[in-house]
């Protein structure tokens, strides 16, 4: 929230500095998000007249201008186009403090410039400069705003003209707000009662014992029989100031409006707004309408921090207004031109035919304030907050009001801001009469007691802050607080939020500084642990990062294409209702999308190979509910190693570098083995898949990506080789303790290993797993493993030659050349019976 | 020929002898041997030249010519493996040490992997054990139970992606807007005293910019047990932190507000980054002070809402978000970095 430096000090009897303020504000939770400068903060700048333009003699876009400055002529170089002779203009000298420093004499294009003609960013003002503009010499909206856009200066804006009235030789400084600093404060949900400049000079004040200089209000009392009038009341105020008739209010919804002052004035002329306020709702980023009843209700909800509304009386049918429920089928216009339905969960300020404001929102535009009105009615109410709250996210209007009035309203601030309201319009136009005033209240604020034990607020904090002290912040913020023990605490109408020792805590400790906490520790030892999963996938990330695979980090929401394109079921995919856009509109349910999407990427910028993976959330519907599962997936591509280097190539990744990857992924977890599986993945090419098993679960798959797969997702039809995890069987077969996850060591032979290599010829059809599993139980064989498969010359289209190593060992002996021999014939024997292998010449 | 043309043919004759005998196998020696020294050889014919010059200059080319020729000699007979091997030029038995190192595969952890792996160290040390938690998530956990009321503003704060799903009670499932949840599972779930943590991803419907995104990291720790305090919370944070970044840095408390915590606090540290010394620190902007984390002592409806009075248990709870420690420590300054997985970045950790 925007809070101007000066409106602030206006309640501050002893203002602070900028710095101590911003600091003082920190301290106590509200945090200053920047400070900007406003207003005129230049030196040496007077109003000047153009008395002649002449072109630049060596440049199309320059003029030679003669300047009045009220002390001699002087000769400017002026880059805009809209200037015109006779013009009043600001003229800097040389040496004058501007936005950009100090002014410099200059040699522009061979021709001396004296000075400048400046425009409103060259003195430091926002927008074009006429919002900055205080037009306190000249008369009831005299001035008109600056020709805008008519010419450019060499940075894109013209310079900025003044009214005609303005003095040659005046010092510019006065024709403009003075310089003021705007803060931007974040006000969190919870600062309800710091929502205006008077409500954070009163928390600065209550704080730090400041005096706090409140707004001195018109003794305006409404009739004591305040409450719903019936309609023969209207009409019948005589103008007096002094007892008014109420206004005619009728609230029918108590629960949602618990308070609704009303004050009608009319006679009013059009009035145009006070200059210091124009400036200041400038300043706060809210463009003055120029029109006095207009702009009175947003500075005294930026004064006093109450939302205020003003109807045009003469455009409301009358006798009076209602707060009621919207009734089924109504509409309303809003002064931002939206159409609104309207429904019986909306509360609304209703005429005798329909309703002209959705309550606590937005004004509707056919009772609108213009230019033509005469008389108003000043609404100051007080609305449920949780009821702006939906009305306004159903209509889809956020407003300064409903920011307000959902986060809440100090119960008893209505009268009072509509009182300010009353006296601001009165004060301009002083033949205007107030006509009726309406104190409507059904619901009165009763400040709840909350137990104030300072032992407890001690106890929360972990403090030892001696009684005295808590009671002074406790007073600071309550005056009425007794000292009688125990100590009852009645929030004012603003501090609602304080409900119960915690919160009393908060502002002992605000008051005191959150530097009075110690640093100190009675908790109690416990030990510590991290889940299966976290450690089942921080080794997966560590052995898969040490074979050279990169992790990366996919968004988990992908669009219906990239679920097409990975021929992935959308029925079974996960949807959201309100996403940002169709890029991001399901959750995905496999890492493959993203982990090729991150392969594209990193193609596009020059590599030819790569090697990541993920750990992430894959998600799935499973019937009603959503199910979501953690996966590793990763995907190989190019080459590998992936670089080359001076002694030779790299080879291409195939299916085999992934499976000694996975090998090497699993290493230690019993059970594990690759299988064919019965089904695998859509995305996966047929016949080139291997399940991962553990145990009788599965594990995962690895395999070669679908060429349609890796094309519809925009890659050439290149060979990618993908994996994926299912992190949640990893971390099942995981022992809980380290000493049943780490295998025991087996006794290695005292004795010499002996090999024997053995190349024979069979069908292609049996497989190697076939031809392991048949001769691995031979005595003292203690590894087998195939070194060499050969396809081609001297060899039949239909067979293959392979070459297996057989190591064999023996715990009790040397193993002689004639054992072996045995076990060797033995193995050539099966392997020639069960596969008519031959043995190679 | 001058005597500077006859050095500057020596040294062109003994490079490209070196780079020729880098080249070959063993096979190709003799032919080079011939090539060079051999009696119509490059180097013999040019060392046969010496006698043309007077005898100053030629004792002088004599020996730089002999020098080479021993060098060239030693190389060769090292690539034979003969008894000469290494003699001359004992100090590498390379050809060439500065060429690079055979380049094994490199991978890589992702930034906020790293960081979250040292956090939760971090947690570790303390006493903290980790509890999983899902993403999606029912509306009473995420923001009922966590003291979020329906049609409270507090909500505008995490702004909710909901699926199109429902939970038990009829409302949309949504994806969780912080990890806080884990606190009310947990509290449902378990008895005090508990001091658990938990890292993991949370969404928020809001445009991804440089220090926006809708999809990012949370890590929250919390504590419940008889008499909590502030002053517990304050030690906790203090150790973590000083943990992360040294016993030096400067930790402060600053009043701020989660609805789930009362008191609530921000907690800063001093910049570590420039000491306070700068007033244009990019990381603190000249404040001398970071945001690291939001604390506070567990709201009493909080403990309500999971079945503990709040007289009797209490509780704290802290939480960062973790794209904020990663961009301190790794210097990263666009959050979007994190999900574009340019590989010439991940590659450097």
């Amino acid at each position: 929230m925007k809070i101007l430096y000066s409106w602030l000090s206006d309640f501050i009897a002893a203002p602070l500095a900028p710095e101590e303020l911003q600091a003082k504000l920190g301290r106590i939770g509200l945090k200053t998000e920047s400070i900007s400068k406003t207003g005129a903060a230049f030196e040496g700048v007077t109003v000047g007249r153009i008395l002649k333009i002449e072109k630049h003699p060596n440049a199309d876009k320059l003029s030679l201008c003669d300047v009045d400055s009220g002390s001699g002529v002087t000769r400017v170089v002026c880059g805009a186009k809209n200037i015109a002779e006779g013009q009043k203009i600001l003229f800097a000298r040389v040496g004058a403090k501007l936005a950009g420093g100090e002014l410099k004499k200059a040699k522009i294009r061979g021709v001396e410039s004296e000075g400048m003609i400046c425009s409103a960013p060259e003195l430091g003002l926002p927008g074009d400069g006429s919002a900055s503009l205080n037009n306190s010499f000249a008369g009831p909206r005299p001035f008109e705003a600056p020709v805008k856009n008519a010419g450019a200066k060499e940075d894109g804006s013209g310079i900025l003209v003044l009214p005609e009235n303005s003095p040659v030789g005046a010092d510019a400084k006065t024709l403009f707000e003075k310089p003021d600093l705007l803060l931007e404060i974040e006000m969190l949900p919870n600062l309800a009662y710091c929502l205006s400049h008077y409500a954070v000079a009163r928390e600065l004040c209550a704080f730090y014992n400041l005096p706090l200089k409140k707004p001195v209000m018109p003794e305006l009392t409404p009739p004591p029989a305040s409450g719903p009038k019936g309609p023969d009341k209207v009409g019948q105020a005589g103008g007096g100031v002094k007892t008014p008739a109420p206004a005619p209010v009728t609230i029918e919804e108590p629960g949602l409006c618990a308070r609704y002052s009303g004050i009608v004035i009319k006679n009013i002329p059009p009035v145009p707004t006070p200059p210091q306020m124009a400036a200041r709702l400038a300043a706060m980023g809210s463009k003055a309408k120029g029109n006095l009843l207009i702009d009175v209700s947003n500075y005294v909800m930026y004064e006093l921090g109450q939302p205020v509304h003003c109807f045009d009386l003469n455009k409301l049918s009358g006798p009076e207004v209602k707060v009621r429920r919207a009734k089924p089928g109504e509409t309303l216009k809003t002064i931002d031109g939206k159409t609104l339905k309207l429904d019986e969960d909306m509360l609304v300020i209703a005429d005798r035919e329909k309703p002209a404001a959705l309550a606590g929102v937005m004004g509707g535009a056919d009772s609108a304030v213009s230019d033509a009105t005469t008389a108003i009615l000043i609404e100051s109410a007080w609305f449920e907050p949780s009821a702006v709250r939906r009305a306004s996210k159903k209509a889809g209007i956020k407003s300064e009001s409903s920011y307000r009035f959902e986060r809440g309203v100090d119960p008893e601030l209505q009268l009072c801001a509509a009182l300010r309201v009353a006296q601001l319009i009165l004060a301009e136009v002083p033949g205007a009469s107030l006509e009726q005033i309406s104190d409507v209240n059904p619901v009165k604020y009763v400040p709840a007691a909350v137990e104030a034990d300072p032992a407890r607020i001690n106890a929360i904090l972990g403090t030892e802050i001696p009684e005295q002290d808590i009671f002074a912040c406790l007073k600071a913020i309550s005056p009425s607080i007794k000292d009688e023990k125990p100590w009852t605490f009645y929030p004012p109408s603003y501090r609602r939020d304080i409900e119960s020792a915690w919160d009393l805590a908060e502002e002992v400790a605000r008051y005191s500084g959150y530097d009075v906490i110690p640093v100190r520790s009675s908790m109690k030892m416990m030990s510590a642990s991290v889940t299966p999963a976290f450690e089942a996938a921080g080794e997966l990330r560590a052995r898969l990062s040490a074979l050279g695979f990169s992790e990366v980090y996919n968004y988990d929401f992908i669009s219906l294409k990239e679920l097409q394109n990975c021929l992935l079921n959308e029925a079974a995919a996960i949807s959201l209702k309100n996403p940002l856009s169709s890029d991001f509109q399901f959750l995905r349910p496999s890492l493959v999308t993203g982990l090729l999407k991150a392969l594209d990427y990193n193609i596009n910028r020059g590599r030819n190979s790569a090697a990541i993976f993920e750990t992430g959330t894959v998600y799935s519907k499973s019937g009603a509910q959503g199910k979501e599962e953690i996966c590793c997936s990763g995907l190989m591509f190019g080459s590998f190693p992936a670089e080359l280097f001076w002694k030779g190539g790299a080879d291409s990744a195939d299916l085999y570098h992934l499976k000694g990857v996975m090998d090497y992924a699993f290493s230690g977890k019993s059970g594990f083995r690759f299988e064919k599986p019965k089904s695998a993945p859509a995305y996966f090419q047929p016949g080139a898949v291997l399940e991962m098993k553990l145990g009788a679960g599965t594990a995962g798959f690895l395999g070669l990506l679908n060429s349609t797969a890796v094309v519809n997702s925009g890659l050439k039809d290149v060979k990618i080789y993908y994996f994926e995890i299912l992190l949640s069987a990893l971390a099942r077969s995981r022992k809980a303790d380290f000493w049943q996850r780490v295998s025991q060591v087996k006794p290695v032979s005292a004795y010499p290993a002996i090999w024997r290599d053995l190349s024979v010829v069979l069908e292609d059809k049996y497989e190697w797993a076939e031809l392991e599993r048949e001769v691995v139980k031979t005595q003292d064989l203690a590894r087998v493993e195939l070194i060499d498969v050969y396809k081609g010359k001297n060899i039949d289209g239909n067979l293959r030659s392979v070459t297996i190593r057989f190591t064999f060992s023996s715990m009790e002996k040397t193993l002689t050349d004639s054992e072996i021999n045995g076990h060797m014939a033995a193995i050539l024997e099966k392997l020639s019976k069960k596969f008519s292998a031959k043995l190679r010449s | 020929m001058t005597p500077a043309q006859w050095k500057e043919k020596l040294f062109l004759v003994r490079d490209s002898f070196f780079s020729s005998l880098a080249g070959i196998q063993t096979g190709g020696l003799e032919a080079l041997e011939l090539l060079y020294f051999g009696r119509k050889g490059d180097l013999s014919l040019l060392l046969r030249d010496l006698k043309d010059f007077p005898l100053e200059e030629r004792k002088a080319l004599g020996a730089l010519g002999n020098e080479v020729k021993g060098a060239m000699a030693a190389k060769l007979a090292e690539k034979k493996g003969g008894p000469g091997a290494g003699k001359a030029d004992i100090k590498t038995p390379f050809s060439d040490l500065t060429m690079a190192g055979y380049p094994f595969p490199k991978g890589s952890l992702h930034p906020l992997t790293v960081t979250i792996n040292r956090l939760t160290e971090a947690f570790i040390k303390l006493g903290f054990s980790m509890a999983d938690a899902s993403l999606i998530e029912e509306d009473y956990y995420n923001f009922e139970a966590l003291n979020f009321p329906p049609d409270h503003p507090a909500r505008e704060m995490q702004d909710t992606f909901y699926l199109d799903l429902k939970d038990p009670s009829g409302k949309d499932l949504l994806l969780r807007t912080h990890t806080s949840t884990v606190e009310i599972h947990t509290l449902k779930d378990r008895r005090p005293p508990l001091r658990v943590f938990h890292p993991g991803r949370v969404f928020r419907c809001e445009a991804v910019d440089a220090s926006h995104s809708f999809a990012f990291h949370q890590i929250e720790g919390f504590y419940v047990d008889k008499n909590v305090s502030m002053a517990d919370l304050r030690w906790t944070v203090d150790a973590f932190i000083k943990d992360l970044f040294g016993s030096s840095v400067a930790v402060r408390f600053m009043p701020s507000y989660f609805p789930f915590v009362e008191p609530g606090a921000e907690v800063e540290m001093s910049c570590v980054f420039c000491k306070g010394h700068s007033g244009k620190c990019p990381v603190c902007k000249g404040s001398g002070w970071i945001e690291v984390l939001g604390a506070g002592i567990l709201h009493p409806n909080v403990m309500r809402a999971t079945g503990y009075e709040p007289r009797q248990w209490g509780g704290f709870a802290f939480g960062a978000g973790i794209e904020r420690f990663a961009m301190l420590l790794f210097g990263i300054s666009d959050m979007r970095v994190f999900y574009e997985n340019d590989l010439r970045i991940l590659k450097q950790l």
